[in-house]
């Protein structure tokens, strides 16, 4: 990596320069409050939570694909002395429930019963004195296998030939064919229809931390306390509930302020939960358990979706669009994992930054013997917007247009804002145009001397390195609402009656009170993993209310304390959170308005709040917070709650959509992106030499932070495009079980980014914030694909394949030279 | 299903190691295979020497044996006998960040934070022996750790500016403004 931007260029944190209004925190660059106990070594992760009498859980995993469990013996295992418990499926059935599944019809034990279906998949549990005697224990458990054929090849999978769920009887879970606008008149009008088809592999999100659970048991209240890295805690406690069979009030799952990570990929963590509540209430201690690094590749229940498609464009000669077609199969891996599929999102993007309005989309879902899918950054978009992309270049080369001019032709306009898509989601505002010419500057620069220039380019070809750029924009969905998620458990026939009153969608919560000395105390709803929502919310409540941030503090509330949320996913926290922080200090001025008339005596109008305190309007006199607590005998109006409900709720441009059960993002965040690639052909290495993005998520409440969301995603985009996978043999052993194999993205791998923001405000969000969490992972690997493409264009090479990884490029090099 | 209670039966060898930990002399009993970083983090209480692979990939578990960086989780507790070990525990001075946890801060150089103390330390080893790095030096000292959040870039502002705050002995409670934007 050659030169960077100096220190000094990084994220802006003059207040005044960002916002011109020195009295307002949102909108700064403030410093995160998270940081300082990070690192100084005082965080607090679930891996550092067993207390001192717990003992520690470890699992024995299946070594097969597909194999019937012949006879456990478990007799060695619990003769070792330092063995408390070892747990089958035959324990787990007499006492609790299956676990709830993604799909209708699918009975899922906590521990395999009868049949193990993917290589680490849990079939026994024990628990001992400390992981290392733990893990001794593992080894004397003797499983006895009868092993089968496994299916592996997603498109495969749906001939049935060897089945996943005999009791299921087919491996395609779940099918829908959906048609917007006259796809088929459009493909029968068109002059040119381009045709072709791409892989997207099983990557995934990798957190650096594991995931991690300390349960114990109370037996006095025979309820149960759980601390876990589970993301999404008071929106998926009913995956441990329901499968320990108690009621919500009697399991609190608590997450550790701090979580190393997630992106998604937590969220189905809920088998580990249970698993350590079951082994807590058999041995009445503590049971923690860790997953190791080899469990949370192989069997850790956090790959995301690998996906095959065959996409069709219709096009006419003059390069306007006129249909799209996505047929595709995604495979679900072992089993349906509740609550997630990822087939349905890209339904909210589904033209992506072009205006397309036929458009057909049909989808496979299919089970395979695989570890299961979760979700991670983007949920199902990333793979969507790349063979989108692909196909769009396709037309460019068979037009033999600049796909430039193709892509620019086609892009909605930003006099077409509020756009509604084919598919019934609504794009709230931003200027694409405008962002493409934007980086396409960028690129035109870098021809001028720089790192495009033609010489440089020759050059560098003759020494077999091919370099290219080509600029994309691409839509990043933000905030989720709730409803259509489970449209694969609802009888679809049904969804065309659905009124709009049918639709129920989760609020955001916040709550706060003021405390006697006159700080603030807030407590989040959700959890966070690295993305600094105590700090938003500090800095939000500061200013509604008047104080300084160093007046505010912010914790969480467990699963039991907290209504069922949705919490942290799909980029919604800075719209949820903000809009929250606002109604909260309404509310809460008001209270203090109230109190203070009632301490003076006097007519609420005569009272104002402001500047951290109430103030008499009529008459000189003012109550400081701490004032104000001390003369709240009772606490109720110094403590106050608010639910921000979901942007969509209240528009009418949503209300198709929301009935229908179709994807509802309300918010259209956007970035052009314009990688500088240079390929190798005798190696077949790509590298990225430099980044150029024009992003836009809204207003940016904490522009460091919006940064930082930036560069993260944009990272996990390039270990997307070119080097992560979870690759598997023919018999279902997965390739990548160690991060020698799984090859995340180090320091040498990410390029110099270059970022330039723009702000377009949402007219649906309170604060006129958009997401902003997933970007950079929605939009980096197809706008890597598409530049590779322009640098392997002398090659008639395509990066059509996700990721793109030496060998790959060199196996398409050498087809084109063999042909 | 078994839940007999038979806790310390079992006795597994162990060694005695003397070694000194963030400056404090320390000696403990401990079994041959446990890990430097189990070690330091369970008997110790050192949590934040994190493991997020056990097999000397992220680096997260990243400490300083005798001034030299090393993986915890690929050296065993035995190995560490007689070295001083540094983790990032010892490096805040009476409540004030070390430079290089203050520059981390400062530049948004961490996001989860798991990562956190392994490149901090691994920083501090770079430091240590090239108080000036450019980018590509910057690029090998950190090669051996992970970050899965942050995209790297914000780290090499951080290390830079560490370098400056080193070079000009600045530190955080030298530093009036400091903590200024902090809520
Ligand atoms: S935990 Fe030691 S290198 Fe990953
Ligand atoms: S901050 Fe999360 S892994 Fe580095």
């Amino acid at each position: 990596m050659s030169s960077r931007p100096d220190a000094e260029t990084g994220p802006e944190s003059d207040p005044d320069a960002e916002t011109g209004d020195e009295a307002r925190f949102a909108g700064r660059g403030l410093n995160r409050v998270e940081d300082r106990r990070i690192l100084t070594g005082e965080a607090e992760y679930v891996h550092d939570e067993a207390p001192d009498d717990a003992l520690h859980m470890a699992l024995v995993r299946s070594m097969h694909a597909h194999a019937d469990i012949e006879s456990i013996d478990t007799e060695a295992a619990e003769n070792h002395p330092g063995c408390h418990l070892v747990l089958t499926a035959e324990d787990v059935k007499a006492d609790y429930n299956p676990m709830p599944t993604g799909l209708h019809g699918f009975e899922e034990w906590s521990l395999a019963d009868g049949k193990a279906r993917y290589v680490g998949e849990p079939v026994a549990a024990v628990v001992a004195d400390d992981r290392y005697v733990a893990e001794d224990v593992v080894d004397l458990v003797s499983v006895e296998y009868e092993t089968r054929e496994a299916v592996v090849d997603p498109r495969e999978a749906r001939e049935n030939e060897v089945v996943v769920h005999e009791d299921v009887g087919t491996n395609v879970g779940d099918h829908e064919e959906l048609s917007f606008g006259d796809p088929e008149e459009a493909f029968e009008e068109a002059d040119n229809v381009i045709e072709s088809s791409y892989s997207w592999g099983r990557i995934s999100g990798v957190p650096l931390e594991t995931a991690g659970v300390v349960a114990d048991y109370d037996r006095d209240a025979d309820a149960f306390d759980i601390d876990c890295n589970i993301q999404l805690h008071t929106l998926v406690d009913d995956t441990v509930y329901e499968t320990l069979g108690y009621d919500p009030d009697d399991v609190n799952l608590e997450v550790p302020p701090d979580v190393g990570g997630s992106f998604g990929t937590k969220i189905a963590l809920h088998r580990y939960c249970s698993l350590a509540a079951m082994a807590s209430k058999a041995v009445d201690r503590p049971v923690a358990f860790v997953e190791d690094r080899i469990e949370n590749l192989q069997g850790g229940d956090m790959h995301s979706t690998q996906r095959e498609y065959d996409v069709k464009l219709a096009v006419d000669d003059d390069g306007t669009f006129r249909g799209l077609d996505f047929w595709f199969v995604d495979d679900f891996g072992a089993w349906p994992r509740y609550p997630v599929n990822q087939v349905l999102k890209p339904l909210s993007v589904l033209t992506n930054a072009y205006d397309v309005q036929d458009a057909r989309y049909e989808y496979d879902l299919v089970l395979t013997n695989k570890t299961c899918q979760t979700a991670y950054r983007g949920f199902g978009v990333p793979a969507h917007l790349y063979a989108l992309e692909m196909v769009v270049d396709e037309a460019a080369a068979e037009l033999e247009m600049d796909p430039d001019e193709l892509r620019r032709r086609n892009l909605v306009e930003s006099d077409q804002m509020p756009y509604e898509l084919p598919s019934k989601n609504v794009y709230d505002s931003g200027d694409f145009p405008a962002a493409l010419a934007h980086v396409q500057e960028k690129i035109e620069d870098e021809r001028d001397g720089g790192l495009l220039d033609p010489e440089t380019v020759a050059e560098k070809r003759e020494e077999g390195k091919y370099r290219g750029a080509r600029p994309t924009v691409h839509i990043e969905p933000g905030v989720s609402g709730s409803d259509w998620t489970n449209r694969q458990r609802s009888d679809r026939d049904e969804l065309d009656e659905r009124d709009r009153e049918d639709v129920a969608e989760l609020p955001e919560h916040l709550r706060a009170e003021i405390r006697e000395d006159g700080t603030v105390r807030a407590y989040l709803a959700t959890d966070s993993s690295g993305q600094g929502h105590q700090t938003l919310v500090t800095q939000l409540l500061a200013d509604e209310l008047g104080v300084l941030p160093s007046d505010v503090d912010v914790s969480y509330l467990d699963s039991v304390e907290a209504p069922t949320e949705y919490g942290t996913a799909a980029s919604r926290m800075a719209v949820m959170l903000s809009g929250a922080a606002q109604g909260l200090g309404e509310t809460l001025a008001a209270n203090l308005e109230t109190l203070a008339a009632e301490v003076w005596d006097c007519d609420e109008a005569d009272v104002t709040y402001r500047d951290g305190g109430v103030h008499r309007v009529d008459a000189d006199g003012s109550l400081s917070l701490a004032e104000l607590a001390d003369a709240d005998d009772d606490g109720d109006l110094t403590r106050a709650s608010y639910d921000y409900e979901h942007p969509a709720t209240r528009l009418e441009e949503f209300d198709e959509a929301l009935a229908r059960k179709f994807p509802v993002y309300p918010t259209a965040a956007f970035a052009a992106n314009a990688p500088i690639v240079e390929v190798d052909a005798n190696t077949g290495e790509v590298e990225i030499l430099k980044l150029y993005s024009l992003r836009d998520c809204g207003t940016q409440l904490n522009p460091t932070i919006v940064e930082g969301q930036a560069h993260g995603g944009l990272a996990q985009g390039v270990g997307a495009a070119l080097q992560e996978e979870f690759g598997y043999d023919d018999s279902g052993q997965p390739q990548a079980i160690t991060l020698f194999d799984y090859r995340l993205p180090s320091i040498e791998n990410v390029p110099e980014m270059e970022l330039d923001h723009t702000e377009t405000p949402s007219p649906f969000t309170a604060t006129g914030a958009k997401g902003t969490g997933e970007g950079g992972m929605i939009d980096g690997p197809a706008s890597i694909a598409c530049s590779i493409n322009a640098a392997l264009e002398p090659l008639g090479v395509k990066a059509d394949r996700i990721p793109f990884t030496p060998n790959r490029v060199r196996e398409r090099i050498r087809e084109r030279e063999g042909e | 299903m078994s839940a007999d209670d038979t806790s310390g039966v079992i006795e597994y060898p162990t060694e005695e190691i003397s070694l000194s930990i963030n400056g404090e002399e320390v000696s403990a009993e401990v079994e041959p295979r446990h890990k430097l970083s189990d070690f330091l983090r369970d008997a110790r209480g050192l949590r934040g020497v994190r493991v997020g692979c056990e097999h000397g990939v992220c680096g997260a578990c990243t400490v300083l044996m005798d001034g030299r960086a090393v993986k915890s989780c690929l050296t065993y507790a035995v190995q560490a006998d007689g070295t001083e070990i540094e983790t990032v525990e010892g490096l805040a001075d009476d409540g004030a960040l070390h430079p290089i946890q203050e520059s981390f801060h400062e530049e948004h150089a961490l996001q989860c934070g798991f990562c956190t103390s392994g490149f901090v330390m691994a920083t501090k080893e770079l430091l240590d022996e090239n108080p000036d790095p450019d980018d590509d030096d910057i690029e090998t000292g950190l090669a051996d750790n992970v970050c899965r959040c942050t995209g790297y870039q914000n780290i090499y502002d951080a290390v830079h500016r560490a370098a400056d705050r080193l070079e000009t002995g600045e530190t955080d409670a030298d530093e009036t403004h400091a903590g200024e934007d902090d809520a």
